[in-house]
C-alpha cells in the first residue's frame, strides 16, 4: 500500500475538479454538453476499473446498473421525492440488484462472468420492456421534473470526483488490497485469509452504486426514457473500452481515454454512428492484441525502442 | 389443436432448430477445440445472409450456389480473422483464462465492427427476397417449400460435420484435441494448422446457416445477436465439446421455443431465450449432459 | 495389512484436542482415488514429515485439509470443529497456513506487500499469536532472509528466494499449523540444510506445528520426529524416523517405484 502516487493522483484531481468547473462558466451549450459526456464516462470507467481492472472479472453488466439507477431516479423525480433522494434511490437499487447478481454469478470464473453479466444485462432490459409494455402499455416515459443543467452537471462532476477519490483510497486499504490480490491470485488470496465471495461482491456492488447514481443522474438529459434508450448494452462496452484501452489498473489511463473518446463520440456519432462503432470495435481489438496494459502501460521507454526499431528498419532499406 | 395444427408448430420449431443446430456446431467447435468464446459469431452469419441477398438480387444468382460460396467467403474470413487476432492472443495470452477475457474482448470488438459495417454499407431496413415460397401442402398441414428446404439442408450439413468428424483422420484429429489437447499434441497432431482450419470451418457453418435463413426470412444487420445467444443456450445444455448435443440441443431448443412462443407470449421469447440461458449456465457450467 | 505395527503412534490418542485431524479422509476425481481413507493428526509444536513415492497423494491430502480441494469422504476438524466444505479462507482463519509445491507469490506486488498480505488478512485474526519474529512483515522477511529484497517485485527475485517468500506469506498468517510442500525441492545439498535449518527453528522459536512433505528423505527424516509415509493415497505407516525406515511395507513401496530413491 504505497504513497508513491498520491501527490501526483491528487493533482490529477484537482487539475480536473478546476479544469470542469470552468466549462459551464466559459464554455458554450456544446461545450457543456461534451463535458457532461466526457464526466459520465470518467465516473463510469474508474468506478469499473477500481474493481474489475484490479480483479480481472470483467463484468458488462454497466448497462444493467445505469439504467435501473435511470428508471428508478426518473420514476423517484416524477414522485416528486427531490433530486439528492433520486440519485441515492438510483444507487442504492442499483447496488441492491449487483448483490444479488453477485451472489449468483461471482463464484465463476473470468469469461463465464462476463457472459453471464452481459446476459443478466439484456435479461434486465427485456424484462423491463415487456414489464412496460404490458402494465403500462407503452414503452418509454415522458419527464416532467427536470432540474436546472448546472444541477445536473455539478453532480455528474461530484460523481466522477468521488469515484477517482474512492479509487485513490482504494489503493491504500485493506479492501484495495484484497482486490488486488484476488486479481494476481485469487486462491492464494484465500489461503491468506481473504473471504473472496465477500469482497466482491462488496466490489461489484460499489461499481453498481456508482453506475446507479450515474444513471439517475444522466437520466433526466433525455427528456424521454424507454429501455433502448437507458440499458442500451453500448453504454457497458464503451466503458470497458474505456478502461482496457486507458488502463484499467491506473487512475489517469480511463480519465484520458474517457476525454478522447467523448470527443470522437460527439464529433462523429450524430455524422457517422456506423463508423463509429466501427472505429471502436478497431480500437478494442487493436488495444487487447497490442496493448493489454492499455495507453497507461506506454512508457517513454517503449516509444523510443518503437522510434529505434522503425529507424533501423528505415535504415537497413535503404543501405 | 388440429394435427395438422400440431404439424406445422413442430415443424417450425424443427426447421428453427435446425439452424440453431448448425450455428451451434460452429460456436462448439470454436469453443470446445480452441477455448475462443465467439460472441460475433451471428455477426457471421449476418454476413452470410447478406451476401446472398446482394447476389440474388444485383446478380441473379440462386442462392443454392451461394451455400457453397457463403461457405468458401467465410471460412476464408475465418483464416484471416484467425490469423490476425487469436493467433496473436494465443502467443502472448501466460495463461488459459486470459486467452479467453482476450478472446471474449477481442470478438466482441468484432461484433461491433461487422455489425455496424454492414449496417453502413444498407442500412438497417429490413431486407429479403424471394425463393420457393409456394407452399406445400403434407398430412394436413401446409409448409412453405423454402422452410423445408432450409430444415432439409441444414440438417444434412450438420449430419455431415459430425460424420465427417467421425470418419475421417483430420475430423478424428480435431476429436482428439477437444478431449485431451496436450496428448494429442504429443501424438503429432499440428495445432498450428488445425486451429485456423477448424476456426474457418466454424465461420463458415454459421455463413451457410446465413444464407440458408436468407432463403426463408427478412435479413437485417441486427439478426445475428439472437442467433449467438441461442447458439450459446444450445452448447451449454448440450455439453461444451460434445457434437451430437449441439445438434440434439439445437432441435430440442428450436422445438420448446415454438411451443413456448405459442402458448405464452411471443414478445417474452428474447426474455425467456435470456433466462433459461443463464439458468443453464448458473446450475451447469460445464452443460446438462457433462459427467 | 494396512499400517505397519509401528503406525499405532499417530492417531490422535494425545490428551489435547488435535490442531488438525483427518479421519478416514478420502479424494476422488472421477475414477482416481487420489487420497484413500487416510488418519492423521497433528497436535501444537509438531514436527511431522509426510513422504512417499510419486503420485502417492501426499500434495493431494494437503489441498484436502487446507480447504483448496474439498475432500470427497471422511471427516476433518480443526480444533475438534468440522471443516468439511469450508474454504481457504476458514482454515486460515484456524490458524492453518501451507505453501505451494510451485511458489505462488504476487508477482507484481513487492516482496515487502507480498509478505504485509497475509499478516493484513489471516494474521489479524483476535488470538493470533505475536511472537516477536512474526510482529512486522520487516521481522518475517528477517527470519526467512529476504531482507534486502523487501522493495523488489516478487517477479524479480530467484526461484529460491521465491521459495523463501513463499514460506514467509504464510507465516504472515501468524499461523498455529504450517504445511510445508516440497520446499527443498531443486535446491542443493547446502540449501537443502540451511531450509531445514529454518523449518527447525520455525517449530522451536516460534511453536508452530509443522508438517513437511518432501522428496529429500534423507534431510527429512534427520529433523522430524513423526513421519506419516503414504503410497498409492493410502498411510502405510506413522512411526518415528527409525521405526519407519526399517518398515517393510515402506521399504517395498520405495524399491518398488523406480523413481523414487529408498531411505537410507
Amino acid at each position: 500500500m504505497s504513497d508513491r502516487h498520491l501527490v501526483r493522483d491528487v493533482l490529477i484531481l484537482i487539475g480536473l475538479a478546476v479544469a470542469a468547473l470552468a466549462v459551464p462558466a466559459l464554455g458554450s451549450e456544446f461545450a457543456v454538453s461534451l463535458a457532461l459526456t466526457c464526466l459520465m464516462y470518467i465516473a463510469l470507467a474508474s468506478s469499473w476499473a477500481l474493481f474489475c481492472g484490479r480483479t480481472r472479472y470483467l463484468s458488462l453488466a454497466t448497462s444493467a446498473f445505469f439504467g435501473i439507477g435511470a428508471y428508478s431516479g426518473a420514476l423517484a423525480l416524477q414522485h416528486e421525492l427531490g433530486w439528492l433522494s433520486a440519485i441515492a434511490i438510483g444507487a442504492v437499487l442499483a447496488t441492491a440488484v449487483a448483490a444479488l447478481m453477485g451472489a449468483a454469478v461471482l463464484h465463476l470464473r473470468g469469461t463465464y462472468f462476463a457472459v453471464l453479466t452481459f446476459g443478466m444485462t439484456e435479461l434486465i432490459r427485456h424484462a423491463v420492456t415487456y414489464f412496460e409494455k404490458s402494465v403500462t402499455g407503452t414503452v418509454g416515459r415522458v419527464l416532467t421534473v427536470l432540474p436546472e443543467r448546472d444541477t445536473i452537471y455539478f453532480t455528474l462532476l461530484a460523481l466522477a470526483l468521488l469515484a477517482m477519490a474512492t479509487s485513490i483510497a482504494l489503493r491504500r486499504t485493506r479492501f484495495g488490497l484484497a482486490l488486488a490480490g484476488i486479481g494476481a491470485d485469487e486462491q492464494r488470496a484465500q489461503t491468506l485469509g481473504v473471504d473472496t465471495r465477500r469482497v466482491k461482491i462488496a466490489g461489484f456492488a460499489l461499481t453498481a452504486a456508482f453506475a446507479g447514481a450515474v444513471g439517475a443522474a444522466m437520466s433526466v438529459r433525455w427528456t424521454y426514457i424507454d429501455p433502448p434508450t437507458v440499458f442500451n448494452p453500448f453504454i457497458g462496452f464503451q466503458t470497458v473500452l474505456i478502461a482496457l484501452v486507458g488502463g484499467a489498473l491506473t487512475l489517469w489511463g480511463p480519465l484520458v481515454a474517457a476525454i478522447v473518446f467523448s470527443l470522437l463520440a460527439e464529433t462523429l456519432r450524430l455524422q457517422v454512428p456506423q463508423l463509429y462503432m466501427m472505429s471502436l470495435g478497431l480500437l478494442l481489438i487493436l488495444s487487447v492484441l497490442y496493448l493489454p496494459g492499455g495507453l497507461a502501460s506506454l512508457r517513454w521507454a517503449m516509444a523510443r525502442d518503437a522510434w529505434r526499431a522503425l529507424r533501423g528498419a528505415w535504415e537497413r532499406r535503404l543501405g | 389443436m388440429s394435427l395438422g395444427a400440431w404439424l406445422e408448430l413442430l415443424a417450425s420449431g424443427l426447421i428453427t432448430g435446425g439452424i440453431y443446430a448448425l450455428v451451434a456446431l460452429g460456436l462448439n467447435l470454436q469453443y470446445g477445440l480452441m477455448r475462443i468464446l465467439n460472441i460475433a459469431h451471428g455477426e457471421f452469419l449476418m454476413l452470410g445472409a447478406y451476401f446472398t441477398w446482394m447476389m440474388q438480387t444485383a446478380f441473379g444468382v440462386s442462392p443454392l450456389w451461394m451455400l457453397p460460396a457463403s461457405f468458401a467467403l467465410l471460412m476464408m474470413l475465418g483464416l484471416a480473422v484467425h490469423w490476425l487476432c487469436f493467433r496473436r492472443l494465443a502467443a502472448s495470452s501466460p495463461n488459459l483464462d486470459v486467452f479467453e477475457a482476450r478472446g471474449l474482448m477481442v470478438s466482441f470488438g468484432l461484433l461491433f465492427l461487422v455489425q455496424n459495417f454492414i449496417s453502413f454499407l444498407w442500412g438497417g431496413e429490413l431486407r429479403g427476397y424471394d425463393f420457393m415460397a409456394e407452399p406445400l401442402k403434407l398430412g394436413g398441414a401446409q409448409f412453405a417449400a423454402n422452410k423445408l428446404l432450409v430444415f432439409a439442408l441444414a440438417l444434412l450439413f450438420s449430419a455431415a460435420l459430425i460424420v465427417l468428424l467421425r470418419t475421417t483422420l483430420l475430423g478424428k484429429g480435431v476429436r482428439a484435441l477437444m478431449q485431451s489437447p496436450v496428448g494429442a499434441q504429443l501424438v503429432g497432431i499440428d495445432t498450428k494448422r488445425l486451429h485456423p482450419l477448424m476456426f474457418g470451418v466454424g465461420l463458415g457453418l454459421s455463413g451457410v446457416a446465413g444464407c440458408l435463413l436468407s432463403m426463408a426470412y427478412t435479413i437485417s444487420p441486427a439478426m445475428g445477436e439472437p442467433y449467438t445467444v441461442t447458439a450459446l443456450i444450445v452448447i451449454t445444455l448440450g455439453g461444451f465439446g460434445s457434437m451430437s448435443g449441439a445438434l440434439a440441443g439445437g432441435l430440442l431448443l428450436g422445438v420448446v421455443e415454438a411451443l413456448g412462443m405459442h402458448f405464452t407470449n411471443p414478445s417474452l421469447k428474447a426474455l425467456l431465450s435470456y433466462a433459461v440461458f443463464i439458468a443453464v449456465l448458473l446450475a451447469r457450467p460445464n452443460g446438462l449432459f457433462a459427467k | 495389512m494396512r499400517g505397519a505395527p509401528f503406525a499405532a503412534r499417530g492417531s490422535g490418542a494425545l490428551a489435547e484436542t488435535a490442531l488438525l485431524e483427518a479421519r478416514a479422509l478420502s479424494v476422488r476425481f472421477g475414477g482416481l482415488t487420489a487420497v484413500d481413507a487416510v488418519d492423521a493428526s497433528f497436535a501444537a509444536g509438531e514436527l511431522v514429515g509426510i513422504i512417499g513415492p510419486n503420485g502417492a497423494g501426499k500434495t493431494t491430502l494437503f489441498n484436502a485439509i487446507s480447504g483448496v480441494t474439498p475432500p470427497t469422504s471422511g471427516q476433518l476438524l480443526a480444533d475438534g470443529r468440522d471443516m468439511r466444505g469450508q474454504g481457504p479462507h476458514r482454515y486460515a482463519a484456524h490458524g492453518i497456513a501451507r505453501t505451494f509445491q510451485t511458489p505462488r507469490v504476487f508477482a507484481d506486488m513487492t516482496v515487502l506487500t507480498n509478505v504485509e498480505f497475509g499478516m493484513q488478512f489471516a494474521g489479524r485474526r483476535p488470538g493470533a499469536a505475536a511472537t516477536a519474529a512474526l510482529r512486522t512483515p520487516d521481522t518475517i522477511l528477517a527470519l526467512i532472509g529476504l531482507a534486502a529484497q523487501s522493495a523488489l517485485p516478487a517477479a524479480a527475485i530467484t526461484p529460491s528466494q521465491q521459495r523463501l517468500l513463499e514460506i514467509g506469506m504464510a507465516l504472515a498468517t501468524r499461523p498455529r499449523l504450517l504445511l510445508l510442500d516440497e520446499v527443498a525441492a531443486g535446491l542443493s545439498e547446502a540449501e537443502i540444510e540451511a531450509m531445514a535449518r529454518l523449518v527447525r527453528r520455525m517449530r522451536d522459536e516460534l511453536g508452530l506445528a509443522v508438517v513437511w512433505i518432501e522428496h529429500a528423505v534423507t534431510t527429512l527424516l534427520r529433523h522430524v520426529e513423526r513421519v506419516i509415509v503414504l503410497h498409492q493415497g493410502r498411510k502405510i505407516a506413522d512411526a518415528t524416523p527409525a521405526e519407519v525406515v526399517r518398515d517393510a511395507q515402506v521399504i517395498e513401496a520405495y524399491l518398488g517405484d523406480e523413481m523414487a530413491q529408498p531411505p537410507p
